[in-house]
């Protein structure tokens, strides 16, 4: 039976005890840590910390010693993910904070992709996102993000109040076969369709399949501005950019 | 390099989604009561404006976020960054660019006193600004928070049609955000609603019984038993008088027993209906809940006026004390209120409680629940009713007049848009509720108003002139409660109008003021005479079931938002009020505002009333046999008479 004091890095071993409140889960997570190498411990806790310049060299001196990439994503990436899930779930911290932890992983995930590449695994897809002109609210769609990546697509983030202009750019320049759009105002909600509608005067549209949500966006309001589907949640966008990849590719 | 397994990484990348899956639905979950963008130290992460943002200090990398996650957040967020600032912009520049044809000065816009040219392109909410004039607003006047409802007066023809957001407001209510100008040639006018009108802070200072529920002990602070904060630098209440017509608000000072602010504005709902049971019947339609969440969104508003005024962190309020007729405390609690509606006229509460399934027909409830912008515990205690329409409100006169103990013959008046009676003689006590409607209000009488500045408050008549008071000596703009019973008595007194309502020259109006003209048509005489009438019932039907004349009662309390304006004696010589001596007739003013500050102070009182509540007969005025004749009798300008 292993003990807390068997995890070598102290922010760890705080962490456990100020938040994981389950024996199960504590037990499990001690298993995990305990049984991981000091370095790798090291970036789990950089990525609850959600320091993802940490993350970024830690797990480049990692790979550089030759541990195994599934060993770092294993001990090191998703162990310090499994710990923030845990803490939001508890209330400890709020969708700010995992957003950070989550861009700290993905620092992490950017010195594997050679190696994924190397041996032949691809991007599933490659995605646009943005949030829609006259629009800041950013909350929805970078949560969309962090489930595409995590489900492996590669993703260009446009950030907020992006223009048509922004988009086709981006399609052009990334080659990119989907568009992901978000709104969260009534007022800005007619601005999906008149991207859409940009796409088709620059005969872009049928380059591209786009995928629309946000809070007052309906499935009949995304169907009558002429979007390719429409997500309820951001658990949903990765069905429905995977459906897209299916359907191009047959 | 090594190579990957792609049969291993797909494990990885299931483990990770399923990991992520779980974060995002909870992000989901939380986000229905929490701000999405604040961070674990209430630290807001949004780039757009929000108004619970505190201004940034320079030691601070985030500002800090003031919700306390109470309020729909979203409402606070400053969803159009610079569109209404554009618009207006944009309106300048074109539509309102002076050498545009469609521009003509025939036509104006005015609010009382005050009056621009009409201009196509302008809202009302504009004009608003430019009359200086304080309306309510929290979305960015994009018409969704519908919070600034104003009356159109006059010129409803001239304003661009109704948005589909304005749907729930009746004919002549509208959005000042949503209602511009269209056509400019004619006059429009329009009034903003919860104004203020003239109020009353309480006369009677009874020694108060001080056992707040809400106390400090060291650094905590407790309710009856409960700890639900620690001491924030102070404790405070609030006591609300929740009118058909008007609402008064005060806040008290918990700790030293002292009332500290004090506001009054109407009450929001009008839009809904005048009186009750128009209220009632609104809320069975397709907006129900709708009065509900307006009256709210009021309350919220000026408790953060209330704030601001007195610099006292609306946390720190821990109670509120609710009074008011069974409809608006149930709206208030967003209660089913149909039941009030039919006969026998009574709330579910009040079925429950006669069925044995309550103890009281007070309740109490968390404020948070009904999203009020108080201390995230607080309480709110609304008071217990008597009967069928008779509520918390004459509840709360009984708390102040102390009426229960008094000897003697008593008999109490609460004047409102339903005038209220209880009588006491001997060991019985009898009330009675009569519908009287607004006109005494400013309800239904062409120039008759709330009792704002402008008003005719009081009219004489010597030597055949006619002299009258305004509400701060301004030019009057109309007629309230008090000057329209002036009027009427004088009318009578000067034989120019019958005691039918018709005029001496059989004319169909009496001309008040002639510049700027004010009247009083026939059909608005009728209306009062229907309207007294109710008083008239009220009082007559209780005093004659107890064998009391009006030479026998000790003393009348005249109570009610405009009675203490009233002038005794031009209200008996129209029958409005019992024929009582003017030297036994007290003016109480306020006393249901007075009664829910004892009980915000006094859990005994809460506890003794309940006593009184229970020796109360209530007499239904309209299962009296001879109640039409005595309606008819009531409908007459002249003094009550008993046979």
């Amino acid at each position: 039976m292993v003990e807390l004091t068997d995890i070598q890095n102290t922010s760890l071993r705080q962490e456990i005890t100020e938040y994981v409140e389950k024996v199960n889960e504590r037990q499990h997570l001690i298993q995990l840590y305990s049984k991981a190498r000091p370095d790798l411990q090291d970036i789990a806790a950089a990525i609850v910390a959600g320091d993802h310049e940490t993350v970024d060299r830690l797990t480049e001196k990692a790979l550089q010693e030759e541990i195994q990439a599934l060993e770092v994503m294993d001990d090191g990436l998703i162990a310090g993910m499994a710990l923030v899930g845990i803490k939001f779930r508890e209330n400890f911290i709020f969708v700010p904070e995992v957003l950070a932890c989550a861009r700290a992983m993905k620092a992490g995930m950017k010195h594997i992709e050679p190696i994924l590449s190397a041996s032949g695994i691809k991007p599933v897809g490659k995605v646009i996102m943005g949030t829609v002109k006259g629009d800041l609210h950013d909350i929805g769609k970078n949560l969309c993000i962090m489930m595409l990546r995590g489900a492996g697509f590669e993703v260009i983030d446009l950030g907020v109040d992006t223009s048509s202009d922004d988009f086709i750019d981006a399609v052009e320049e990334y080659e990119a076969p989907i568009v992901g759009m978000s709104a969260l105002l009534t007022t800005t909600m007619p601005n999906m369709g008149k991207t859409i509608e940009a796409f088709i005067d620059a005969d872009l549209r049928d380059d591209v399949k786009f995928m629309v949500g946000g809070a007052p966006v309906t499935p009949a309001f995304a169907d009558d501005m002429g979007a390719d589907a429409y997500g309820d949640s951001a658990v949903e966008c990765v069905d429905i950019a995977k459906r897209f990849v299916a359907t191009s590719d047959s | 390099m090594d190579k990957i397994d792609p049969e291993e990484y797909e494990k990885r990348v299931a483990r990770i989604t399923s990991l992520f899956s779980d974060i995002v639905r909870h992000s989901e979950t939380q986000s229905l009561t929490r701000c999405p963008y604040k961070n674990k130290d209430d630290r807001c992460t949004a780039s757009f404006g929000c108004r619970y943002k505190s201004p940034i200090k320079s030691d601070e990398s985030l500002p800090q976020c003031d919700s306390d996650d109470l309020l729909d957040y979203r409402s606070a967020w400053d969803t159009h960054p610079e569109s209404y600032e554009k618009m207006r912009q944009q309106l300048q520049e074109t539509i309102l660019n002076p050498d545009d044809p469609r521009i003509t000065s025939a036509g104006t816009v005015s609010t009382v006193h005050k009056t621009l040219p009409a201009k196509v392109g302008k809202t009302l909410f504009d004009y608003a600004d430019d009359f200086q004039l304080s309306v309510p607003s929290s979305c960015g006047r994009m018409g969704q928070c519908h919070e600034c409802i104003i009356e159109i007066t006059e010129g409803m023809e001239s304003l661009c049609p109704k948005a589909e957001t304005e749907a729930f407001l009746s004919e002549s209510f509208r959005l000042a955000c949503q209602s511009s100008v269209q056509h400019s040639d004619k006059n429009i006018c329009f009034s903003v609603l919860s104004r203020s009108p003239q109020i009353l802070t309480a006369t009677q200072t009874a020694t108060l019984d001080r056992d707040p529920t809400v106390i400090r002990k060291g650094n905590d602070v407790y309710y009856q038993d409960e700890l639900i904060d620690q001491f924030r630098g102070g404790i405070f209440g609030l006591a609300i008088d929740l009118g058909t017509s008007t609402i008064v608000m005060e806040l008290v000072n918990l700790q030293s027993c002292e009332a500290i602010y004090t506001c009054s504005f109407e009450n929001p709902q009008r839009f809904g209906g005048s009186d009750v049971m128009n209220r009632i019947s609104y809320d069975a339609g397709p907006f129900r809940g709708k009065l509900h969440r307006v009256l709210i969104n009021t309350l919220n508003d000026k408790i953060f006026h209330i704030a601001e005024q007195t610099q006292i962190d609306r946390r720190m309020i821990y109670e509120i004390v609710l009074v008011g007729n069974p409809t608006m405390r149930d709206l208030f609690f967003n209660l089913d209120v149909q039941s009030i509606g039919q006969r026998p006229y009574k709330s579910s509460m009040e079925h429950a409680f006669l069925e044995g399934k309550r103890t009281t027909t007070a309740i109490t409830s968390l404020t948070r629940k009904l999203r009020l912008a108080v201390n995230k515990n607080a309480r709110v205690f609304g008071a217990p009713i008597i009967a069928s329409h008779v509520g918390g409100d004459i509840v709360a006169d009984l708390v102040t007049l102390d009426l229960a103990v008094q000897t003697g013959t008593v008999m109490l008046v609460d004047v409102g848009t339903n005038t209220e009676v209880v009588l006491k003689s001997g060991n019985r006590m009898v009330t009675a509720s009569c519908p009287a409607g607004p006109a005494f209000e400013g309800g239904l009488v062409t120039f008759g108003m709330p009792g704002y500045e402008g008003a005719i408050e009081s009219i004489t008549y010597q030597e055949d002139q006619l002299t009258y008071q305004t509400i701060g000596d301004v030019k009057p703009t109309g007629i309230c409660g008090s000057g329209l019973i002036d009027l009427l008595a004088t009318l009578r007194r000067s034989e120019q109008m019958t005691p039918m309502g018709v005029f001496a020259d059989k004319a169909q109006a009496f001309t008040v003021v002639p510049e700027p003209r004010i009247t009083l048509s026939r059909e608005d005489a009728s209306h009062l005479a229907q309207a007294k009438a109710a008083n008239y019932c009220g009082q007559y039907i209780l005093m004659r079931s107890l064998g009391v004349t009006p030479e026998s009662i000790d003393k009348l309390y005249l109570a009610g938002g405009f009675a203490n304006y009233v002038d005794p004696e031009s209200a008996i010589a129209i029958g409005f009020l019992a024929p009582v001596d003017t030297e036994r007739i007290v003016k109480v003013g306020n006393s249901a505002s007075q009664g829910a500050k004892e009980l915000l102070l006094s859990q005994k009182k809460r506890q003794d009333i309940e006593k009184v509540i229970a020796q109360i007969e209530h007499i239904e005025l309209e299962t009296t046999a001879d109640f039409f004749e005595i309606f008819v009798d009531g409908c007459q300008f002249k003094p009550m008479q008993f046979v």
